[in-house]
């Protein structure tokens, strides 16, 4: 399946597109999408203003990011992979 | 350092304004996104994975104790507590808020500071000496040109759209410590038969896709004449550089195609036109600019202390560098703890930094392009202070030259262009390395790794370079060898074909164990590289891969 | 269209010259060599320069190039896909005028050509760089100019200072006390629009404020920039408001020189209403001074008391509320006091502290060293 993710304009945030048409940080939440309907949904989220920038679309297998961009996309959904060495002050 | 004057002020504080209006228009849809993008990246921010990125600009890598404050405030406000050195001896923040940038301006401009050209198609941060205005080997300061050339590069109307990305070195010291052959123009300060400063001038140097060395179109330059001639060497390249691919756009593409004889004679005939016209710089000018970088301050000519304590002893040889004032040293801070993240920084370790360079270090600090601090100014009656300062804020590593000390692009860990992670193979070389107590034997090497071609983590140039690869959604790494940044300035060869992640360090680590068993006495591992070759170090990365 | 303002003579002509026909009108793309271009608009009196995409700056070169290895004098205009954050640079380049393919945007190209005050390159708008500034200000010869304006009216020097002189790069500096309306009036009269500055330090007399509206509008002045201090500062420093008792200096300091300070770099030159009949450090006024390295034209530096009420009868111009109640010169209200009989029109000011200026007129010690 895919779903379409972006980035949010205000603060670049990783979102999801959700069923309604509406944005969510949570892949949980965002919209599974079978090839033939995922190229027009695109088109719908490319078209409209204001939330999103960039949108495009993504593999998603057993709720988690597949395909070959499946690390790519990993690392969006859940941070960097650096380690402890960020413990903020 | 440099002052601003108001001048500086209300350009800074106008472009500010700009911003904020830029912002307010790319929220209202009066400017698409597609039009914006040149315009916040010529302000330094960029659209990461995760988040918006503000790269901040250190004119030539110069910072005092206020500005490093302010940096530390920025992280702790307005990101999540840490700020990441850049190879261009910037500082980067990879959680701001796009609405909030225009008030981190703002907090910048307080202390002179500014993202301007920071990214962008345009002139970006004049690289420059870390130890400038200290090294031992210096013929002439190169800040005050580093500085001239900020302010004529800034908002420049003919080149703010070039084909692509354009970056200066000045290099003032008999060792290039700047990297001017890797660099799109390099210039090195020079003595002439007369005993007059000038530049040489190199022109064609970067890395990325197409690594090249830059290649001298001038020796000497005078003083006066710089600006107008490096507008020359500016229009030939706008006229004339690649617009219609993204990776033959760099003047290197240019340098190569017409071959550098031609495109200095192509820069000698325009320039023929200008250079004595308004671009000429007063002398009083460049004594103003000048009286800005004093001289270092006198000290007592007390020396290196001895000690019993080893690990000031280790910190004393490992990062402590000699001094143009007797009495004075100056030394590495290494933002390279072992098993660290490269270059990161946290707001309390900035404030002790900010704090130590009052202290002791005449209100001076550096960023260098590996990605670590120095304090170019300490009195050697002081050392030790300042190594008991930092080893309380964790920054009193003792690895500045070695192998543990590694450089690394953010890669796939934050970079939209990163095909590969590098920071955690860098906190696994480093940790395994430290593991085998291997460092303190190998002795001078670098090591730099990049998460794609674009090589901002500089592994063209080192040593060792590790460059990761993206097939089939895993991540693989090439090994370069032979790389070298700098006065024997070298591209690195690659070695074979790509390792899994999980087999670099143990490859390094043997690399490094083969170097050790076939050196000459005293000699260093680039030496030994240059002096056999590729191939015996070719068997010990493959032979258990 | 968008004007770019430059040569309107050349650009008139040009325009008088298309419209009447007898024009050539030339369209070259952005991406032309300077060379060839050359050749294709030796006639014409207009060049459009085609811009495929905002990002490739090509044309920017070749309009420079235009204007200075060719001697171009035409009109040059930019079309095509052009952004307003554009405006400064096309201008900058040597571009009479512009059309880009997105006509809405009028505002935002007007706002982006006016945003910044300075730049630090010689370009083909032949602003003097900042480079060239910085030497040129200890060249502002102070004799000369006083020279020019020895024996001049008031009026005159400031019509001047404003129209010639220091023209966009001079503000006026007021306090809307006891003499400020005839400089303000004059200054009105010829150019409203000039930046009046207003120190409002928090301690004025409500008279103050109610005779500067009430001033501002009666003169037409249209900008007025009021400066407040800093409230952070004013917090940390004057937490008790008694901080003009403990130390008036710092007071002055936080009240009106920092504030002063933060926005006097946009100017090259000040106008004060000072006189040298206030006494003081102000016997030897000069009509245009220099302090901390900027311009201060004191036009009314000659004027004595019955001049000042002389000219406030002729124009009718209203008086402050306070002066009639003997206050002859007006600041903060803990720090000024009426004039008693025999003391010069100053002597209310700190009165009976060892204090005559606030710091406003002074060099700052840093600088003085």
């Amino acid at each position: 399946m895919k779903a379409i993710t972006a980035n949010r304009l205000t603060d670049g945030r990783v979102i999801y597109r959700t069923v309604e048409g509406q944005w969510s940080t949570d892949l949980a939440e965002a919209e599974r999408l079978d090839s033939e309907e995922a190229d027009a949904r695109l088109a719908e989220a490319e078209g409209e203003f204001g939330v999103a920038v960039g949108p495009y679309l993504i593999e998603v297998e057993d709720d988690r990011p597949g395909g070959q961009k499946w690390r790519r996309e990993t690392i969006r959904l859940t941070g960097p992979t650096t380690g402890s060495t960020h413990r903020a002050a | 350092m440099y002052k601003y004057d108001t001048y500086d002020h209300s350009l800074v504080r106008e472009r500010i304004d700009e911003f904020r209006d830029q912002v307010e228009r790319r929220l209202d849809g009066r400017l698409t996104e597609d039009q914006f993008k040149p315009l916040r990246l010529m302000n330094g921010v960029y659209l990461q994975l995760h988040a918006y990125m503000l790269r901040v600009a250190i004119p030539y890598g110069t910072l005092n104790g206020p500005q490093v404050r302010t940096l530390g405030h920025i992280a702790r406000t307005y990101d999540k507590g840490y700020g990441h050195f850049t190879t261009r001896t910037n500082i980067q923040y990879n959680w701001p808020k796009l609405v909030d940038i225009p008030d981190i301006l703002e907090d910048l401009a307080k202390v002179e500071m500014h993202a301007i050209q920071t990214s962008g198609n345009c002139i970006r941060n004049v690289t420059a000496d870390p130890f400038a205005g200290a090294a031992a080997d210096e013929i002439e300061d190169g800040r005050p040109w580093a500085e001239i050339i900020r302010q004529w590069s800034t908002f420049h109307p003919e080149f703010t759209f070039l084909p692509r990305k354009f970056k200066i070195a000045v290099n003032g010291a008999g060792e290039d410590r700047a990297g001017i052959r890797v660099h799109d123009i390099g210039l090195q300060i020079v003595r002439n038969a007369a005993g007059e400063t000038g530049f040489e001038v190199w022109v064609g140097g970067g890395q990325g896709r197409t690594p090249r060395l830059g290649r001298k179109i001038r020796d000497f330059l005078a003083p006066e004449d710089l600006l107008s001639y490096l507008t020359a060497i500016l229009r030939v390249y706008n006229q004339h550089g690649r617009r219609d691919n993204l990776y033959k756009a760099r003047i290197k593409i240019l340098v190569e195609a017409l071959g550098a004889g031609e495109f200095g004679r192509q820069t000698e005939e325009e320039w023929a036109h200008i250079r004595e016209g308004e671009l000429k710089l007063p002398a009083a000018e460049i004594a103003r600019i000048r009286a800005f970088f004093d001289a270092p301050p006198i000290a007592e000519a007390t020396a290196i202390p001895a000690t019993g304590r080893a690990d000031f002893a280790q910190w004393l040889r490992r990062n402590r560098r000699d001094h143009k004032v007797a009495g004075l040293s100056s030394v590495v801070i290494s933002l390279k703890p072992v098993g660290g993240a490269p270059g990161d920084i946290t707001a309390d370790q900035l404030d002790a930094v900010a704090g130590i360079a009052e202290r002791y270090g005449f209100d001076e600090v550096r960023a260098t392009p590996d990605q670590n601090l120095v304090l170019p100014h300490v009195r050697n009656a002081d050392l030790e202070a300042v190594f008991d300062a930092l080893a309380a804020a964790g920054l009193a590593t003792a690895n500045a030259g070695l192998a543990t000390d590694i450089v690394a692009c953010p890669g796939l860990d934050y970079c939209s262009l990163a095909n590969a992670r590098s920071i955690p193979i860098a906190q696994a070389i480093s940790s395994l390395i430290e593991a085998e107590g291997l460092a303190g034997d190998v002795g001078d090497v670098t090591i730099k790794i990049d998460g794609c071609i674009n090589a901002c983590g500089h592994h063209h140039v080192a040593h060792i370079g590790v460059l990761g690869v993206d097939k089939r959604g895993e991540e693989f790494y090439q090994i370069t060898l032979g790389g070298a940044f700098g006065t024997d300035a070298a591209i690195g060869n690659i070695v074979g074909k790509g390792l899994a992640g999980d087999d670099v360090p143990a490859a390094i680590v043997r690399l490094l164990r083969t170097y050790l068993e076939i050196r000459d006495e005293n000699e260093r591992f680039i030496d030994t590289l240059r002096r056999v070759g590729d191939e015996a170090f070719k068997e010990s990365i493959y032979v258990a891969a | 269209m968008l004007q770019l303002e430059r040569k309107p003579l050349a650009r008139e002509t040009a325009q008088n010259q298309i419209e009447a026909g007898g024009g050539h009108v030339v369209e070259i793309p952005g991406e032309s060599d300077w060379r060839d271009a050359a050749e294709q608009v030796r006639d014409a009196v207009q060049v459009d320069i085609r811009f495929s995409s905002f990002k490739d700056g090509r044309g920017f070169t070749l309009a420079t190039q235009l204007r200075e290895r060719a001697g171009f004098t035409g009109r040059l205009r930019a079309v095509g896909d052009l952004i307003p954050d554009q405006a400064r640079y096309l201008h900058r380049v040597g571009f009479d005028d512009v059309a880009p393919e997105r006509t809405d945007l009028a505002a935002d190209w007007a706002k982006a050509r006016a945003r910044f005050s300075h730049a630090y390159q010689p370009a083909q708008d032949k602003v003097t760089p900042i480079f060239r500034h910085r030497q040129a200000r200890p060249g502002d010869d102070l004799a000369a100019l006083n020279a020019r304006y020895r024996g001049a009216d008031a009026a005159d020097i400031l019509r001047d200072a404003i129209r010639n002189e220091w023209a966009g790069r001079i503000a006026v500096l007021s306090s809307f006390g006891a003499e400020a309306a005839v400089g303000l009036h004059m200054i009105a009269r010829i150019a409203p629009d000039t930046p009046v500055i207003f120190l409002d330090t928090g301690r004025l007399f409500a008279q103050t404020e109610q005779y500067q509206r009430a001033l501002t509008e009666t003169l037409g002045l249209t900008n007025i920039r009021m400066l407040r201090p800093d409230a952070g500062e004013a917090a940390a420093e004057d937490g008790d408001d008694r901080l003009w008792q403990r130390d008036p200096d710092a007071c002055c300091a936080l009240r009106k020189v920092r504030p002063l300070d933060k926005v006097i770099g946009e100017y090259d030159a000040l106008i004060t209403g000072r006189k040298r009949f206030h006494g003081g450090e102000r016997l030897a006024l000069p009509v245009v001074e220099r302090i901390n390295g900027r311009i201060r034209v004191n036009p009314l530096a000659s004027w004595d008391a019955e001049k000042v009420n002389a000219y406030f009868q002729r124009f009718d111009l209203p008086r402050h509320p306070l002066s009639d109640m003997g206050y002859a010169s007006i600041g903060c209200w803990p720090c000024t006091a009426p004039v008693q009989d025999d003391g010069d029109v100053r002597s209310g000011r700190w009165a009976g502290r060892n204090k005559t200026e606030c710091g406003i007129h002074t060099p700052s010690r840093i600088a003085a060293e």
